[in-house]
């Protein structure tokens, strides 16, 4: 079945996530995304967490992190260095509806690909530009990292333990932030397309879309010209609010009380009648001016208490609490299985990886679903589909272009990144720990 | 009068906290028609904290007048049968209908999809909720922290040898929004080419879930399960102290990087070794060169090394207080905090446009609605009761 967005075709010059990630959801839904890659700038993507951290070979159609981003794509190269390699950009532009790039506008303005300069090319094109502070202003060629933006919004700075210094997750977190706002960005403009004719440019700020989500921050300095303190886990008016350790290495559970009877529930199940009857505990605004008191106590309780079995437990009562889900949690849930949140995902054979399952989407349309999951392409692996047959090119035309590099099907230099050996992450304290029957338990969940 | 990118759509919107609300503010921001439906004692956002000058009055919630900019506001009880009435009346007439309500709480109301697509086939209809409409955990309660490890972004939060830590505030209810809001157009712009409406079910625990990199990953091309990192790693794109504040002094992306220049700009003469010059290096000398790395930021100025790491073309971050990002100059250029003027608050800076589009700009038209502005507009105007109906409704409780 096509998805929503059938017939519409994009060109993206994306990297890393922020325009991927959005590319990627994009073409789920039934557009048809046409992916360019450099084969002299390798996307860092494809030369890290490769499967089974085995660089040898044609690594770079190995990486994690590209094939998560880059689902459902055709991919493309093209050497833009080179007069003929931006030309076929240009010719790919004169049939596209979107534009997408995350590169600085320095680049961008180098290449003439600004929008004024595809406008010539085809009227009604929309382009869509992610940068980390935004295409115009004083920090627009500045370049980014999501952790950077999420420093510059403001988020990073009230994220901390109480009284603690700013602390970040281990993602670009900032990139999902804008990328989700990316997508609703050009759903937006393709509407507006529809109803006008209409192409226009769609600048996007990472750091402005992240700032969007924090008003609790900034409408309180707005307003009240105060910074709040950092709270930790703590919540401004729930308690208990927090993450309390569980039996094993690194398990935790999070709850969090809304009303009287959520905490009188929280008691029975953990066998604290002494709790239920403490003055200091009896009504929510009690609980919230004694919760360090009170955070004190839970921790060494639900420590005897494996973390799913207490999340069921509380849950049963209507509390709201949920385990902490690490990587095999999240993989093996029942609910996000019974959901099919997980979508198996074949790879070309020449890879030697088997079928994987990756994360889908967080929406279901009931009418028009997404389309069944293809791999992310190999590099170079849709050259001829797309400029043969789309642009017209011969076999003779796509022989010189070969010849002379302008298009490819590896990088021409190979640096692939080595990471350590999973011990010595593990020694690190990088990873958690690793299991060597991985491949028989992603078997034996998704492909029976 | 700028052209809007969503001219013409008309949202009905029963949402509620913040989930829904950031969906359909993203909606009437760029333009819908947005209805706000409130039960009679109002959203329950608008008792949430902060208040202007922690004063905690309804129309004084600083979340909620940004949640709800350029939204009309009627008051219904759907819990009367002329309630439901009057808003399957509104249904008719409506493109979208978000709600953000528990996954049983639209059907015991006799609201569930079936019903109302009855009454108009081309609706599509978004349900926003903690787990989504299916499943095992459907009913299961959270909050944004319960969302956060469950979705699975906790776990990878915060110290190595401490708890996992949470970002501050309702961010996983923000990525649902925007999520709920994006879906939403997908099946608007279908029922735009085809007439036919859907239902579109937004999980907020996937909306975390969607956004973990190769947390997952790991495990399926490794079998490894990644953690919250130590604190000594020598990882470029940390988080490390400054004098005045923190900065994230990274240089550049991946293998690409000229290892000595910056070297250079550091002035660190002792990092000009093999066992830095290269990322599979630095990942093996990772405890080291954090250490080296740290001793030396500590006595620098952020905005300082910020601005200098940047000439050099360094992509240097800095971590900015919510004073520090108000008067940010990239953000002053751009215009992104705005006035708007409100009844109760009056005039206060609000975050702006998340993003420019440039032939439909994002506009501030209207500040939040107070409760249940539009009831005169809305029922006695558009749907046309006398004034005398009005009255009775409101004596029965039913606006």
């Amino acid at each position: 079945m096509p998805g929503p967005l059938e017939g519409v075709r994009i060109v993206e010059m994306g990297q890393l996530i922020a325009i991927p990630f959005a590319m990627k959801m994009l073409a789920d839904m039934g557009a048809q995304v046409i992916r360019l890659e450099s084969t002299g700038r390798l996307e860092s993507y494809r030369s890290d967490s490769v499967y089974q951290n085995d660089v040898s070979g044609e690594f770079w159609n190995k990486g994690a992190n590209f094939y998560e981003q880059n689902r459902n794509k055709l991919g493309v190269t093209l050497d833009l260095s080179k007069p003929e390699g931006l030309q076929i950009l240009k010719d790919l532009v004169s049939v596209a509806d979107l534009f997408s790039e995350n590169f600085t506008p320095r680049v961008i303005k180098n290449f003439g690909l600004e929008y004024e300069d595809l406008k010539k090319i085809k009227p009604d094109i929309i382009m869509v530009s992610s940068t980390g502070y935004g295409f115009y202003g004083p920090w627009a060629n500045f370049g980014a990292t999501g952790p950077a933006t999420e420093g510059a919004a403001g988020l990073a700075y009230q994220t901390a333990y109480i009284g603690g210094n700013p602390v970040m997750a281990e993602i670009p977190y900032t990139d999902y932030t804008s990328g989700e706002h990316t997508v609703f960005a050009v759903m937006a403009a393709l509407m507006h397309r529809l109803r006008t004719g209409q192409g226009q440019f769609i600048d996007i700020s990472q750091t402005q879309a992240t700032s969007s989500t924090i008003p609790e921050i900034l409408m309180d300095f707005s307003a009240n010209g105060r910074s709040g303190p950092r709270m930790g886990n703590q919540d401004t008016a729930m308690s208990p609010h927090g993450c309390y350790p569980c039996q094993g290495d690194d398990r935790w559970i999070t709850i969090a009380v809304a009303t009287d009877g959520q905490w009188q529930a929280v008691c029975r199940v953990l066998g604290q009648d002494g709790w239920a009857a403490d003055t200091r505990f009896e009504d929510s605004l009690s609980r919230w001016k004694n919760r360090g008191e009170l955070d004190a106590l839970i921790g060494p309780v639900t420590s005897s208490w494996d973390a799913h079995d207490l999340m069921h437990a509380l849950q049963k009562k209507g509390v709201a609490a949920g385990a902490v889900f690490d990587s095999k949690d999240l993989l093996f849930d029942p609910h996000l299985g019974a959901r099919g949140f997980y979508e198996v995902v074949t790879h070309h054979d020449s890879t030697g990886i088997p079928p994987l399952p990756y994360a889908g989407r967080p929406w279901k349309l009931s009418k028009t679903p997404a389309v069944p999951s293809k791999a992310a392409p190999l590099m170079g692996e849709h050259n001829t589909l797309i400029l043969s047959e789309l642009l017209g090119k011969t076999a003779n035309e796509m022989a010189v272009l070969e010849e002379s590099g302008i298009i490819g099907y590896g990088p021409i230099t190979p640096r692939p990144v080595q990471r350590p050996s999973l011990d010595e992450q593990v020694r690190q304290g990088r990873m958690q720990r690793y299991e060597t029957d991985f491949e028989e338990q992603v078997r034996k969940a998704f492909r029976g | 009068m700028p052209e809007r990118a969503l001219e013409g759509v008309k949202v009905l919107d029963l949402t509620h906290h913040i989930s829904g609300p950031y969906c359909t503010k993203l909606l009437a921001d760029f333009g819908a028609e947005v209805l706000k439906i409130e039960r009679p004692g109002g959203d329950p956002a608008r008792r949430m904290a902060p208040f202007l000058n922690d004063e905690a009055d309804p129309e004084k919630s600083l979340v909620f007048a940004y949640l709800n900019t350029n939204k009309q506001s009627v008051t219904l009880n759907l819990k009367t049968d002329k309630g439901i009435q009057v808003l399957k009346s509104l249904v008719k007439e409506s493109d979208v209908l978000v709600e953000n309500f528990s996954p049983r709480v639209m059907a015991s109301l006799g609201l569930d999809f079936e019903s109302l697509q009855q009454i108009n086939p081309g609706l599509v209809m978004t349900s926003i909720s903690n787990f989504g409409q299916t499943g095992p955990y459907r009913d299961y309660k959270a909050a944004d922290i319960v969302e956060y490890a469950m979705g699975g972004l906790m776990y990878i939060s915060g110290a190595y040898d401490r708890e996992p830590l949470k970002h501050a505030f309702n961010q996983a209810q923000f990525k649902a929004g925007t999520d709920g809001a994006a879906a939403t157009l997908m099946a608007t712009y279908h029922q735009r080419l085809t007439g036919e409406g859907q239902q579109v079910d937004v999980s907020i625990q996937e909306a975390v879930a969607t956004g973990l990199r190769d947390v997952v990953n790991n495990f399926t091309y490794s079998g490894a399960v990644r953690r919250r990192q130590p604190n000594h790693s020598g990882d470029l794109s940390r988080l490390r102290a400054s004098a005045d504040g923190h900065l994230i002094p990274n240089p550049g992306i991946g293998a690409g990087l000229n290892w000595n220049s910056m070297v250079e700009f550091l002035d660190l003469p002792e990092l000009a070794d093999e066992k830095f010059d290269s990322p599979s290096a630095r990942l093996v000398n990772a405890e080291e060169l954090g250490r080296i790395l740290d001793e030396y930021f500590i006595k620098q100025n952020k905005y300082e090394r910020f601005y200098a790491a940047h000439e050099k073309r360094f992509i240097f971050g800095v971590i900015q207080s919510p004073e520090e990002v108000m008067a940010d100059p990239q953000f002053e250029a751009r215009n992104y905090f705005v006035d708007i003027g409100h009844p109760v608050l009056g005039t206060l800076k609000y975050p702006g446009a998340p993003f420019e589009m440039s032939g439909t700009p994002w506009e501030a038209r209207a500040a939040a609605p107070s409760l249940g502005q539009h009831n005169q507009e809305v029922f006695g105007q558009r749907l046309g009761h006398s004034s005398e109906q009005l009255v009775q409704m409101r004596a029965l409780q039913i606006i």
